[in-house]
């Protein structure tokens, strides 16, 4: 019975951490899913968002920048606040930039992010971290706290996807795609694709800020080490290429999966003998590549293809021939 | 696609029926496995090994179980070590959680997961002194010194080696910047002169440009805060290349043999002094220790080795492998007064615990007695390069 229940409270971590790693692909998946613009820097919107909401929610301390008190709510929307006019400079700057050229420019700028944060020690107490984030009902007895901080999660997806969804399917989601399939017929049709590029990557930008925000007040700490790109950058991506980049439903069922592919391993590694133990861990790596080569050999579009849009609107079913 | 799924869930299920067999009571071991201090961590997690063969060979946890060690990889990493943690604690029925290692991961395992499920962690290398902040109902535990006695104590030795004026360079990981920090104030309290104080970033191929602008201050020796691995010893050998530094003070992260390996006996002896945490390697705990582990000099093995062993004894002094009790029964075991058991010794805990007498664990690390907040006093060695070639303490 225990046992049970030690696997049900399990499943309540895993479930929240691919939920917020669901809002960080839901933000990708605007970057390079609609409008095709290839964001290599998630970790950088990632960590501000993180560190915003530590800084305004944390208790005061002689350790770092700190003491204003903000709910974690207050916290969250100041963390979209903050990494969406971040996205905004950012986007003035690069989003000209080809595909690649905006790859290179949006990686080396999530790493300068990163060691600002790391070297500013006043304000995010270096590479010590800030400590003691509050975190959403942790009031609440055990199982309830980690139930409430799941609901959260669930909540926050929820709404992100029905919002993005809407998004796809308004003339605003047409334009994107437009711009993403022929710039140059986009630009032809009298849309402001600059503009339209930098909307895109500033909101997407605040969804990876708020990704952040969450996983700050779900560990309740923060520090540079979790900003790293393999973790926070190309985890994400994964996620969002295993599960179909361009779709919503994709983008969500990706970051689930993958993410419990990566997070279960373990418990079938832990099985090893002993002798292994070391080297086991780095076994799961390899797992997780394993599964990503078998799945995209199965689905070369990802899990969920994207939907296309039609121009004539047409009865389910029909639509395609065979 | 469902087909997996299924698999995949029959399989998890089939391998926890498997992991709660009787007769084994399993222990958390969170570790940074991959990640930045890999390296390091191999050694340490073999230590805490030892400590768990140690018990079984000498009859086991209560009534003859088996004490499991179930491994997690936290890789230095607060996400990756909440969800090692999650897994210990809630798969694995962990009665207490040992490590992780990095006082990032064992900010974030704590808060978010340890305390609020009632489980005690006994960190070896958490050294962050936010970490004596927390509000952990008692469940949080550590045999590593907090820095801010690390830092002072080299300060002061340093000063009693007759140094004055020290340039300071350290990696800028959560360790070696708190040391740093707490050394250049020490340093400069005592009166000394700070000429130089740069971080810098590990795993460089070259530190040149870095050590010339801190030679410009002419100071009397280079105070360097860095693992071995990542950047200690190439700084050792840009210094002493363009003899840019002669004279060398550091911490436990550079006490590797690999050091006197790669750079040679002969440059270093008389030149480097290296405070370390297990303060008497000639006390009769490390004897026992080290000679039952090869590399027993290596950083924070000693403390693995502790944790492990401590973890059993607490469980042991419980009488029952439940999680509530185990934080009470830490302190009973570890502090004095009591009857000394030293590293090994289980069958010999055993006995006594079961003659209802106190026990008092003297470490390897050190005599291990935990203050109100879970933390030990460090008190430290300074060593050098001896004749022999190996790194020897010094008076």
């Amino acid at each position: 019975m225990e046992q049970l229940y030690g696997i049900f409270l399990y499943g309540v971590f895993l479930l929240t951490m691919g939920g917020i790693y669901a809002v960080l692909t839901l933000g990708l998946n605007i970057h390079w899913g609609f409008t095709g613009l290839f964001n290599a820097g998630v970790a950088g919107f990632f960590a501000i968002g993180a560190y915003t909401t530590a800084i305004v929610t944390s208790a005061a301390s002689e350790r770092h920048l700190g003491g204003f008190g903000l709910s974690p709510a207050a916290g969250m929307a100041a963390a979209m606040i903050a990494s969406a006019i971040i996205a905004w400079g950012v986007g003035r700057i690069c989003i000209r930039l080809r595909a690649d050229y905006l790859a290179i420019a949006t990686l080396g700028i999530a790493e300068i992010f990163r060691l600002v944060l790391k070297n500013e020690v006043w304000a995010t107490n270096g590479p010590r971290g800030i400590s003691l984030i509050p975190k959403p009902f942790e009031q609440y007895a055990e199982p309830w706290n980690h139930i409430g901080m799941l609901l959260l999660v669930i909540a926050v997806v929820a709404v992100l996807y029905v919002l993005l969804e809407r998004a796809r399917r308004s003339p605003w989601g047409r334009v994107m795609a437009a711009i993403r399939e022929n710039e140059a017929a986009a630009r032809a049709a009298g849309k402001n694709v600059e503009r339209l590029r930098i909307e895109a990557f500033v909101l997407g930008g605040a969804l990876m800020g708020l990704g952040g925000a969450l996983m700050a007040h779900h560990i309740k700490f923060i520090e540079p080490n979790a900003a790293e790109p393999i973790s926070a950058t190309f985890l994400v991506w994964v996620m969002l290429v295993v599960g179909g980049s361009g779709n919503n439903r994709g983008a969500v069922f990706g970051a689930i999966l993958i993410w419990t592919i990566w997070s279960a391993a373990e418990i079938l590694i832990a099985r090893l003998p002993p002798e292994w133990a070391v080297k086991s861990a780095y076994l799961r790596i390899f797992l997780v590549g394993l599964a990503l080569q078998f799945i995209l050999q199965r689905y070369p579009d990802g899990i969920f293809r994207e939907r296309r849009f039609r121009t004539a609107p047409s009865t389910p079913n029909r639509e395609q021939p065979p | 696609m469902k087909r997996m799924m299924i698999a995949v869930a029959a399989g998890a299920l089939a391998l926890n029926g498997a992991a709660a067999s009787a007769g084994d009571i399993n222990v958390g071991s969170a570790a940074g496995v991959t990640g930045p201090i890999a390296e390091l961590v191999v050694d340490i997690v073999a230590a805490r090994n030892l400590a768990a063969s140690h018990v079984n060979e000498q009859g086991g946890l209560l009534g003859g179980d088996t004490y499991r060690l179930v491994q997690g990889d936290s890789q230095c990493d607060p996400k990756a070590a909440v969800d090692a943690g999650a897994k210990l604690v809630n798969v694995e029925q962990a009665v207490a959680v040992i490590g992780p290692n990095c006082s990032g991961a064992t900010n974030g395992m704590a808060q978010s997961v340890t305390i609020p499920a009632g489980v005690v962690m006994l960190s070896d290398t958490a050294t962050a002194p936010s970490i004596s902040d927390l509000d952990d109902n008692d469940l949080v535990f550590r045999v590593a010194p907090s820095d801010a006695y690390q830092g002072r104590s080299l300060a002061e030795h340093a000063w009693a080696q007759g140094y004055r004026k020290l340039a300071v360079t350290y990696a800028n990981d959560d360790y070696n910047s708190g040391l740093a920090g707490v050394f250049a104030s020490a340093f400069t309290e005592l009166g000394g002169t700070i000429t130089g104080n740069e971080a810098h970033e590990p795993n460089k191929a070259s530190y040149r440009a870095e050590l010339a602008t801190l030679a410009a201050g002419e100071a009397e020796g280079l105070a360097l805060f860095a693992y071995f691995g990542g950047s200690g010893i190439t700084i050792l050998r840009n210094s002493l290349e363009n003899a840019l530094f002669g004279k060398f003070l550091g911490a436990d992260g550079m006490m590797d043999t690999s050091v006197i390996e790669q750079i040679g006996a002969d440059n270093l002896r008389g030149n480097i002094l290296l405070s370390q945490p297990a303060s008497d390697t000639e006390g009769a705990s490390y004897k026992a220790f080290a000679a039952a582990f090869e590399n027993a000099g290596a950083p924070f093995v000693a403390h693995g080795y502790d944790i492990a062993f401590l973890a059993a004894l607490a469980i042991e002094k419980a009488g029952s492998a439940d999680r509530s009790m185990i934080s009470a029964a830490l302190r009973d075991v570890a502090n004095a007064p009591g009857t000394v058991i030293r590293p090994g010794e289980w069958a010999k805990a055993k006995e006594a615990i079961a003659a209802g007498e106190d026990i008092n664990y003297e470490g390897a690390s050190g005599a291990i007695e935990f203050d109100e907040n879970g933390d030990v006093a460090g008190t430290y060695s300074l060593n050098g390069v001896g004749d022999d070639g190996t790194w020897t303490p010094i008076e």
